[in-house]
């Protein structure tokens, strides 16, 4: 059975997850630019508006996914011994989870 | 002109060392090659390899001033001195300019570099299409020098998984010939972690093949050719 995040697969989610950050960026961007200067409120509104704050977590789990890619690449090329590896990805994987967590409380606290 | 070129001899016990040489090319020797030759006249412990002598073999593969190229194209006049020369990096060194292509040839040999076609042969010969036969064009020509494998950053990161810019871009000469029917397994082979997905797209590969291929396109199809595989 073929790992979910490995090969193709991985390398697929970076590519996706990495257009998706540059289009929700580049649309956020131009937002803010629009309806600048914004108040805090305003700001808080937006986010929190119909659509966005999926889009807004969707961002953050495109994130989190391209992160875990990149850094299990940096892993994979350089720390050798499997126990050692072992233990550093899990941590990154808990650390990321750990990330991911917190900012959908935020958003959904918000 | 001034040479500096890596000595290592493992039956001597002594460590590897840099030795420096001169010589003042002759006349007709133009290229490194032919400076490699006159100096094994003058000492004939130095070893490298060397073969047809105009960029057909790939034997005579080492690093030149930093880059990887074959000393049989690379013109004297091209060169900065002291010109400096070193075994292909991240391969097991055998003895001065002579590595150990083992390994590389595993890689080679594990994409399954030929047609593999089960149905009974026909009569004459397996036909292509020139469309077909086009798709191999800037494939078929690598002569498995090992200059981009042995340039690759992510060969000398994972040199025992990862198969390197060589052994990729023949896995894609195969891929793309029409008489193959092994297309599925040989996408499936490839789909892990290590043996192409390692590539970074440094393009060192592409940078230094001295046939003027490009390595990393054949692998940014194979990646393309995998996706509509998947889908």
């Amino acid at each position: 059975m073929k790992s979910v995040l490995t090969g193709l697969r991985a390398w697929t989610v970076q590519r996706v997850s990495a257009a998706y950050l540059l289009f929700f960026l580049l649309f956020a961007l131009a937002w803010v630019a629009v309806h600048h200067p914004m108040s805090e409120a305003q700001w808080r509104a937006w986010v929190t508006s119909g659509g966005m704050r999926e889009a807004t977590m969707l961002f953050f789990a495109a994130l989190l996914a391209h992160m875990w890619v990149g850094l299990r690449d940096v892993v994979l090329d350089y720390v050798k011994p499997l126990l050692v590896r072992t233990a550093v990805l899990g941590v990154l994987a808990l650390g990321l989870a750990a990330l991911g967590s917190w900012t959908a409380l935020i958003l959904i606290r918000a | 002109m001034q040479f500096l070129i890596y000595r290592y001899d493992p039956q001597s016990g002594a460590r590897p060392h840099m030795q420096a040489y001169d010589l003042a090319p002759g006349h007709g020797e133009h290229m490194l090659l032919d400076a490699l030759i006159r100096l094994h006249e003058q000492d004939d412990s130095l070893a490298f390899r060397r073969s047809c002598r105009e960029g057909v073999c790939g034997s005579d593969a080492m690093n030149i001033n930093g880059r990887n190229g074959l000393a049989c194209v690379t013109p004297l006049a091209s060169l900065k001195e002291p010109v400096t020369l070193r075994p292909l990096p991240s391969f097991p060194v055998i003895r001065d300019l002579v590595v150990d292509m083992t390994r590389f040839f595993r890689h080679y040999h594990a994409i399954r570099p030929y047609v593999v076609d089960d149905d009974p042969p026909p009569e004459r010969e397996r036909l292509q299409t020139p469309a077909e036969r086009a798709e191999l064009d800037g494939l078929y020509e690598c002569i498995l020098c090992a200059c981009c494998t042995g340039f690759c950053p992510s060969y000398w990161w994972n040199p025992e998984r990862y198969l390197g810019p060589a052994a990729l871009l023949q896995a894609m000469r195969f891929i793309a010939d029409s008489r193959d029917h092994a297309t599925g397994e040989r996408l499936e082979f490839l789909d892990d972690a290590y043996r192409l997905f390692r590539c970074r797209s440094i393009m060192n590969c592409t940078e230094v093949c001295p046939k003027g291929l490009n390595p990393n396109r054949a692998i940014d199809r194979i990646r393309m050719r995998m996706l509509k595989h998947e889908v």
